[in-house]
C-alpha cells in the first residue's frame, strides 16, 4: 500500500537550483570525467572506441563511459542530476530543453567562439538544433535523416522505377498504388503514423506542428490539415499502407520495419538503424533513397548532441573532449562500427562512412549526406514528452479511420495549447 | 496462514490489554533480552524508516509543491489536489478506469480461482500436473505475458477472435477500441488467477474431514457441502485474497504500460501509469505525488470497507461471534 505513496518520492533526494548565465568557473585540476550515453552493446563499443581516441589526445584526462539502457536514460540522468552526481558530458536528443530550460546545462557560445568551432558549417542545419532562449547548449554528434528504404524485387515485379530524390507526393503515390497487392497481403508503403513521418509531410506542405521560433502549436493550420488528409488517404482511400489493425494481424510487435524485412511493405521511411537490420536478412534485395518531397523539401532526422551539465566541475575540459569527439577523427568510429550517421558532414561525405567494411551489401549510403540539407527539426520544446502523449491520445482514432483530419487537428491543437507554454 | 494477521482485534483481547499488570523494573536478564530484540529488529525498522517512511513523508511535502526535480520546489499549497480533482482533463476518468478494472477484475478473479481450486481439490488423475499448470501463468514475467496477449487480442489473426468467429461473433479490436480495452485487461488478469488458487487449495486441505462426513450423514448434496462447509471454512483465505487483490489491482501498472500505453486516448489509462508519466516523464514530481496520495486514500477506503463488512461473512473457527 505504502509503495504507491512512496513511488513519487523515491527519486527525490536533494534538488536545489543552479545558476544560469555564462560558463561557470572551471576547476582545471579536475581531470576525471564521466560521460553518460544511452543504447546497447553496439553503441557501447562505438563510444568506447571514441573515448579511447580522446584519451590518447588528452593523456591527462580520465574519461569514464557510462552506458544506460535507452528506456531508463531520462529517469536515470534525472536522478543523477538531482542528487548532485550528474555527469560531466551527457548525450541528449529531443529532450535537450527539459534541462536547458531549467538551467541545468552550460551555454557553450563563449566556448564555441574561443575554439573557432562553427556548428552550421561543420554539421549543417542540425547545428542550430540544440539552442534555447538564444543560447547554444549542444554540439551535434549523431544525425541521420529519415530515408526511404525500398524492396528492389517488389519494384521490379511491379515494373516501377526505383525512387529518387526527385519524387514528389504524386509520383510517390502512383508507385505506392502500383506496389500494393491485397491478394498477396502486400502494401506499397509502411505508413506515416510515427511523428517523424507525418511531421515531415506537414513541413513539406509549408506547415509547422510547432512554430520554429516560439514552439507554439500550429497543427490545425490549413497546410498541416492538408498534409494530414494526404496521410489519412494513404490508409483509407488508397489503402497503400497497413493500418495498426493490419500490423497487429501480421504478428506481435510488428511495425513497418519488420514488415519491410518480410517483404510485406515495398517502401518504408525510417532511420539509419534499419541498414544494419535489413543487411542481416537473407534474400532481401533492397536499397535506400532520400525521402520524397512535397511543395517544399523537408525531412525529419534522428540525432543526438553532447552537452555539459552545470554541475560539471571542469566545463572547459568537458568542452575540449566534446570538441574532439565531434571532430572528423573523433566520430570516425561511429562510421567504422556502422553505429549511426555521424553528424560531421565531412565525415558523412568520406569513404569511411559511404563505403564501410562492416556492410557487404552495396547500399547507397550517399542518401544520408544528400538528405542533410533537407533536414528540418521541430523546435525541441521542454514539454516534448507531454506533446508526444497528447499526439498519441488525440490521434488514436485518426489512424484507425474513425476521425477526419480537421477534427483531429483541432482537437490536438487544443490539447497542445494546454501543455505547451510558448517561449517569447 | 498469513490471513490471521488481518484479523481485527476482538473485544476480548482489547479487555485483556487494559488489564495489563503495571510496569515493573526490568531485571538484567530481561533487559538483555530486550536489547537483543531491538538489535535483531533494527534492520527492518531502519529499512522501513529510511526507505519507506522517509520517502513517504517527503512525498507528502512534495504533493504540496511544484517540483521539476532539478530546481528548488515551489510551495503551492493545495493547488495540485484542486487541479487534479477539478481541472485535470483525464484524472477523474483515470480513477474511474482504475476502479472499473479493480472492482470487476478482483471479484471475477476470486470466483474463477475458487472454481478452479474446487475442481483441483477433487481426486482426479494428473491432479498435480493440473495444479502446476494452473499456477504456471503466475510465474511468467508480466512483460512476456503482455507480448503473448498482444497476439491473443489481435483483431483478426488472434486466437480469441478466431474462437469467437467460430460461434458467429465478430470480435472487437480489443486493444484499440475504447469500449473493449478495459475488458481485455481484465481478461488478461484472469489468466493469472492461479496465484489465488494455490492459497485456496491450501485452505481446503485444512478443512477437517469430519465436517464433510457429518454433512454427508445429514444428506447434504455436493453443492450444499460446498456452500455450507467449504465456503465458510475458506472465508479467511478469500478475505485475504480480496484485500491483496484490491491493493494490487488499484496499482496496476506493467500491463497497461506495455500493452496499451493507456490508449486509445486514455481509455485504459490507470492511476499508477499516470503517476509515472507525470512524475518521471513530464517532470511534475509534485503533481505525481498528489496523485499517489489520492490513490493511497482511495485504496485505504476500499480496504477499510472490506474490513468493515468482514465481520458479517468471514468466519474464524477459533472465535466465538459476539
Amino acid at each position: 500500500m505504502g509503495a504507491a505513496g512512496a513511488a513519487a518520492g523515491l527519486a527525490a533526494c536533494g534538488g536545489g537550483s543552479a545558476g544560469g548565465g555564462g560558463v561557470p568557473e572551471s576547476d582545471e585540476s579536475h581531470t576525471s570525467f564521466v560521460m553518460t550515453v544511452w543504447g546497447g552493446e553496439e553503441d557501447k563499443n562505438a563510444y568506447q572506441a571514441r573515448i579511447d581516441l580522446a584519451k590518447e589526445k588528452f593523456p591527462d584526462y580520465d574519461i569514464t563511459l557510462q552506458l544506460i539502457p535507452s528506456e531508463n536514460y531520462e529517469q536515470k540522468v534525472q536522478t543523477m542530476i538531482s542528487s548532485k552526481t550528474g555527469p560531466d558530458i551527457m548525450q541528449v536528443a529531443e529532450n535537450v530543453n527539459v534541462y536547458a530550460s531549467k538551467k541545468q546545462l552550460v551555454p557553450i557560445d563563449d566556448l564555441l567562439s574561443e575554439s573557432g568551432l562553427d556548428l552550421e558549417a561543420t554539421f549543417g542545419p542540425v547545428g542550430a538544433n540544440y539552442t534555447w532562449d538564444g543560447a547554444t547548449y549542444g554540439v551535434p554528434d549523431r544525425s541521420g535523416a529519415m530515408v526511404l528504404y525500398y524492396n528492389k524485387d517488389l519494384f521490379d515485379e511491379a515494373g516501377v522505377e526505383y525512387p529518387t530524390a526527385d519524387w514528389d507526393w504524386d509520383t510517390f503515390l502512383e508507385a505506392a498504388k502500383a506496389l500494393t497487392d491485397p491478394s498477396k497481403g502486400q502494401f506499397g508503403y509502411g505508413g506515416v503514423g510515427w511523428w517523424p513521418q507525418w511531421f515531415s509531410l506537414v513541413a513539406q506542405n509549408g506547415g509547422n506542428v510547432l512554430d520554429p521560433e516560439t514552439g507554439a502549436p500550429g497543427v490545425n493550420s490549413p497546410e498541416a490539415v492538408e498534409a494530414l488528409q494526404f496521410a489519412h488517404d494513404l490508409y483509407f482511400t488508397h489503402k497503400v499502407a497497413p493500418t495498426e489493425v493490419d500490423y497487429s494481424n501480421m504478428g506481435p510487435e510488428m511495425g513497418a520495419d519488420g514488415a519491410f524485412q518480410q517483404g510485406l511493405v515495398a517502401m518504408n521511411s525510417t532511420g539509419f538503424w534499419a541498414v544494419g537490420g535489413n543487411a542481416g536478412i537473407e534474400g532481401l534485395n533492397w536499397d535506400i533513397a532520400p525521402f520524397f518531397h512535397g511543395a517544399e523539401s523537408a525531412v525529419s532526422a534522428f540525432g543526438s548532441a553532447l552537452v555539459i551539465p552545470t554541475a560539471a566541475k571542469n566545463p572547459k575540459g568537458s568542452f575540449e573532449i566534446i570538441q574532439f569527439l565531434t571532430s572528423l577523427e573523433g566520430q570516425t568510429p561511429i562510421a567504422d562500427a556502422g553505429q549511426d550517421v555521424p553528424a560531421n558532414l565531412e565525415l558523412q561525405q568520406s569513404d569511411a562512412f559511404l563505403d564501410p567494411d562492416w556492410l557487404e551489401a552495396d547500399v547507397n549510403l550517399q542518401a544520408f549526406p544528400d538528405s542533410a540539407e533537407m533536414i528540418f527539426t521541430p523546435k525541441f520544446i521542454p514539454e516534448w514528452n507531454e506533446m508526444q502523449k497528447a499526439i498519441d491520445d488525440a490521434m488514436a482514432s485518426f489512424w484507425l479511420g474513425e476521425s477526419d483530419a480537421q477534427t483531429t487537428a483541432d482537437d490536438l491543437q487544443g490539447r497542445l495549447e494546454r501543455v505547451i507554454k510558448p517561449s517569447e | 496462514m498469513t490471513s490471521t494477521a488481518l484479523r481485527p482485534p476482538t473485544a476480548g483481547r482489547a479487555a485483556s490489554r487494559g488489564a495489563a499488570p503495571p510496569r515493573q523494573k526490568l531485571t538484567p536478564h530481561r533487559r538483555k533480552e530486550a536489547l537483543t530484540f531491538y538489535l535483531f529488529i533494527s534492520p527492518w525498522v531502519i529499512g522501513f524508516v529510511v526507505f519507506l517512511l522517509g520517502p513517504m513523508l517527503f512525498s507528502i511535502y512534495l504533493s504540496f509543491t511544484e517540483w521539476d526535480s532539478f530546481t528548488a520546489p515551489v510551495w503551492v499549497g493545495l493547488d495540485n489536489y484542486i487541479t487534479l480533482l477539478t481541472d485535470d482533463p483525464i484524472f477523474l476518468r483515470v480513477m474511474g478506469n482504475t476502479a472499473y478494472y479493480s472492482l470487476i477484475s478482483v471479484p471475477l478473479g476470486m470466483v474463477v480461482s475458487l472454481f478452479i481450486a474446487n475442481l483441483l481439490n477433487k481426486k482426479v488423475r494428473f491432479r498435480k500436473l493440473f495444479r502446476t499448470l494452473v499456477y504456471l501463468p503466475h510465474l511468467i514475467p508480466i512483460v512476456a505475458v503482455a507480448l503473448i496477449f498482444q497476439m491473443v487480442f489481435a483483431p483478426e489473426a488472434g486466437p480469441l477472435n478466431q474462437a469467437l468467429a467460430l460461434i458467429g461473433i465478430d470480435g472487437p479490436n480489443w486493444l484499440r477500441d475504447a469500449d473493449w480495452v478495459k475488458p481485455a485487461l481484465i481478461l488478461m488478469s484472469l489468466w493469472q488467477a492461479g496465484g489465488g488458487t494455490i492459497l485456496l487449495l491450501a485452505g481446503m486441505n485444512g478443512i477437517p474431514k469430519e465436517l464433510y462426513e457429518a454433512a454427508e450423514i445429514d444428506g447434504a448434496s455436493g453443492f450444499r457441502q460446498f456452500w455450507s462447509v467449504t465456503f465458510p471454512q475458506l472465508t479467511p483465505v478469500i478475505f485475504f485474497n480480496l484485500i491483496m487483490g484490491i491493493i494490487g489491482s488499484f496499482q496496476v501498472f506493467a500491463q497497461v504500460f506495455i500493452l496499451t500505453g493507456g490508449g486509445p486516448d486514455n481509455a485504459s489509462q490507470m492511476a499508477v501509469p499516470m503517476l509515472f508519466d507525470e512524475a518521471f516523464r513530464f517532470y511534475h514530481m509534485g503533481y505525481g505525488s498528489a496523485i499517489a496520495w489520492i490513490l493511497f486514500v482511495v485504496i485505504m477506503a476500499f480496504t477499510a470497507l472490506a474490513f468493515a463488512t468482514s465481520g458479517r461473512w468471514v468466519f474464524y473457527e477459533s472465535e466465538v461471534r459476539q
